[in-house]
């Protein structure tokens, strides 16, 4: 159900209803059908989540709104506190390990090589002393 | 550090790759607006529904605004993910990696206007992110990674060239071979096996997104190798630095010192850096192929390569304190000897160790940026030539040497004109005369033998390595 407004300018309250009563259901209706136990895996959820973003997108085109926009941002928090508050932030991307593995990991071979250093010194010096 | 400059390279080099196949963008650019639409390509796609995820997530969890003063609230623009911004403030991140047109390492800003709200465009009044920096180089800057990329090539086949003259000049010449030759010919060595797994590294991993994809351990198999060949390089510096300093400092003008802790320090003690980078990565950050130099792992591996050229510079700078303070007033001649012999790797340090010196500090200008990128790729990739031009081209005794050798050809090839009988006798006593005084200029491994009259040869030597140059 979607209707066409000729006026150009974009009714937020209609885009806000449209997406909450058209978008969401199907949405909701997906996520039930995977399962509240897999709303965590990404794998599961991406393509339910990628079609609500097309919907939203779409009837903002058919309502002449531009999207993103204000209502999105809230429409999207709302739908990621219900659903995916309680999975652990998709740490996919790569990132260094924390401070306090990293600087003993960097600190270790310099300290290494100074001694090493230390030790070639010390033995070539020695070695004269022998011949 | 090495990393951003290194970084950038390696970027351009991996997306001007992905662009050669369609120049088209799905952006429609020539639109001023730049907005975001939804895409047909589906792996684009995906990379952008993964990053709108990833944002209302932050933008969930992250705590609320807590500064006084108006600010504009946080927002998913369709690309990126902007944060709050206090008002009047111009917001910037790097641009996405969505499409093959966009430069990562660019910015896309945004303006949060002193009302609170985000700019609005003003043809379409649409809130609107600015991103034209980055596809607005690219062509311009493909062509530039295209002329460093081969500019690095040429750099590495170059130095393995000059490097295996250099070691083959070393090789033959019998009567060059000392202690800090042997020395020189392991430092070569080490820059020609880096230099050649630089030039595998460019020519199969880089240009090859699938191989990068399929991440086969062959590719970081060979990144270890290529990291450890890096600690091999700088490491022998820091031997040829310590020899030095043995001879000079410690023990002044003593006889032979035993090679093997130096084999011990430029071969074997890289191991450790290397394989313990591998270690880190594996755990921690493992990037396909290991390519990313977007991590602090790697300081793992530079970190001691600069503790070593920073002991390798204080050892010589105490080398050229005692030459001039103390052995001038006793030994003066000796003292010029050594200091030409140090002069070499004194200049040389610095110019490796520069590199890493400068990398934090690229200029934000375009032209001095794109010159800064040139030196430096200069500085990495040219060093094999260098290394063998200072070290043994631009060296007194080898081109004495060279000398000796071409002059003597052309004396056999000018007996060899005339009868071949009456030339024989002659072409020994020319060989012989030519020897002697290779004996009296190598001055490093025969002091025992010259000990007694060590004075008035030192002279000797002096006055005729006064014309020539270490």
């Amino acid at each position: 159900a979607h209707h066409f407004i000729t006026a150009t300018a974009c009714q937020e309250a209609d885009y806000g209803w449209m997406i909450r009563h058209y978008c969401l259901k199907q949405f909701q209706l997906s996520m039930e059908g995977i399962g509240q136990r897999l709303w965590c895996d990404w794998d599961e959820t991406v393509g339910t989540y990628g079609e609500l973003t097309n919907c939203t997108a779409l009837i903002a085109e058919r309502l002449d709104c531009y999207w993103p926009n204000r209502l999105v941002d809230e429409f999207f928090v709302a739908v990621h506190k219900q659903y995916f508050r309680n999975c652990s932030l998709s740490g996919r991307a790569l990132h260094d390990p924390p401070n306090s593995i990293l600087c003993p990991f960097i600190l270790l071979p310099i300290l290494v090589t100074l001694l090493m250093t230390a030790l070639v010194v010390w033995r070539s010096k020695r070695s004269e002393g022998i011949v | 550090m090495k990393k951003t400059s290194h970084s950038c390279f390696l970027l351009l080099i991996i997306f001007l790759i992905r662009m050669v196949p369609s120049l088209s963008s799905t952006v429609n650019y020539t639109d001023p607006t730049l907005e975001p639409v939804v895409t047909e390509n589906s792996v684009i796609r995906q990379k952008i529904i993964d990053s709108q995820f990833k944002c209302y997530e932050r933008m969930n969890r992250a705590p609320p605004y807590k500064k006084k003063g108006l600010f504009c609230n946080r927002t998913w623009d369709g690309w990126l993910c902007w944060d709050d911004t206090p008002a009047g403030r111009i917001t910037a991140q790097n641009c996405p990696d969505y499409f093959p047109d966009f430069d990562p390492t660019e910015r896309a800003s945004k303006y949060c206007d002193e009302t609170g709200n985000w700019f609005r465009h003003p043809e379409s009044n649409r809130t609107w992110s600015n991103y034209t920096l980055c596809n607005s180089f690219t062509s311009e800057k493909l062509k530039m990674a295209f002329i460093l990329y081969y500019m690095a090539i040429v750099g590495h086949a170059l130095s393995i060239t000059s490097l295996l003259i250099s070691l083959a000049i070393f090789f033959y010449f019998k009567s060059l071979s000392c202690q800090r030759i042997t020395l020189h010919k392991n430092l070569f060595f080490s820059y020609v096996l880096n230099s050649m797994f630089t030039i595998a590294h460019l020519i199969a991993v880089v240009p090859n997104p699938g191989l990068v994809k399929r991440d086969p351990v062959s590719c970081k198999v060979l990144q270890f190798f290529h990291q450890y060949m890096l600690g091999c390089n700088y490491f022998w510096m820091l031997c040829e630095g310590i020899y030095l300093h043995t001879l000079i400092v410690v023990a002044v003008f003593a006889e032979e010192q035993r090679l093997h802790w130096y084999y011990l320090l430029g071969w074997g003690f890289p191991l450790v850096p290397a394989s313990i980078h591998a270690a880190a990565r594996a755990r921690y950050f493992n990037d396909n192929c290991w390519m990313s130099v977007d991590t602090h792992l790697l300081y793992i591996v530079h970190g001691p390569v600069m503790a070593a050229l920073l002991v390798n510079f204080f050892f010589l700078l105490n080398i050229v304190r005692v030459l001039v303070t103390k052995l001038r007033d006793t030994h003066r001649a000796e003292s010029n000897m050594y200091m030409k012999a140090v002069r070499a790797t004194l200049i040389l340090v610095p110019l490796l160790g520069i590199q890493f010196v400068i990398i934090p500090w690229r200029p934000e200008n375009r032209l001095a940026g794109e010159i800064y990128d040139y030196i430096m790729h200069i500085l990495m990739h040219y060093q094999g030539l260098l290394v063998a031009t200072i070290f043994c081209f631009f060296n007194g005794e080898v081109q004495g040497a060279l000398k000796r050798q071409w002059t003597q050809y052309k004396t056999q090839w000018g007996q060899r004109r005339r009868e071949h009988c009456s030339t024989r006798s002659t072409s020994y006593t020319a060989t012989s005369i030519t020897e002697v005084p290779v004996y009296l200029y190598h001055h490093d491994s025969n002091n025992e033998q010259l000990n007694g009259r060590y004075v008035e040869d030192s002279e000797l030597v002096a006055l005729k390595s006064g014309e020539t140059s270490a």
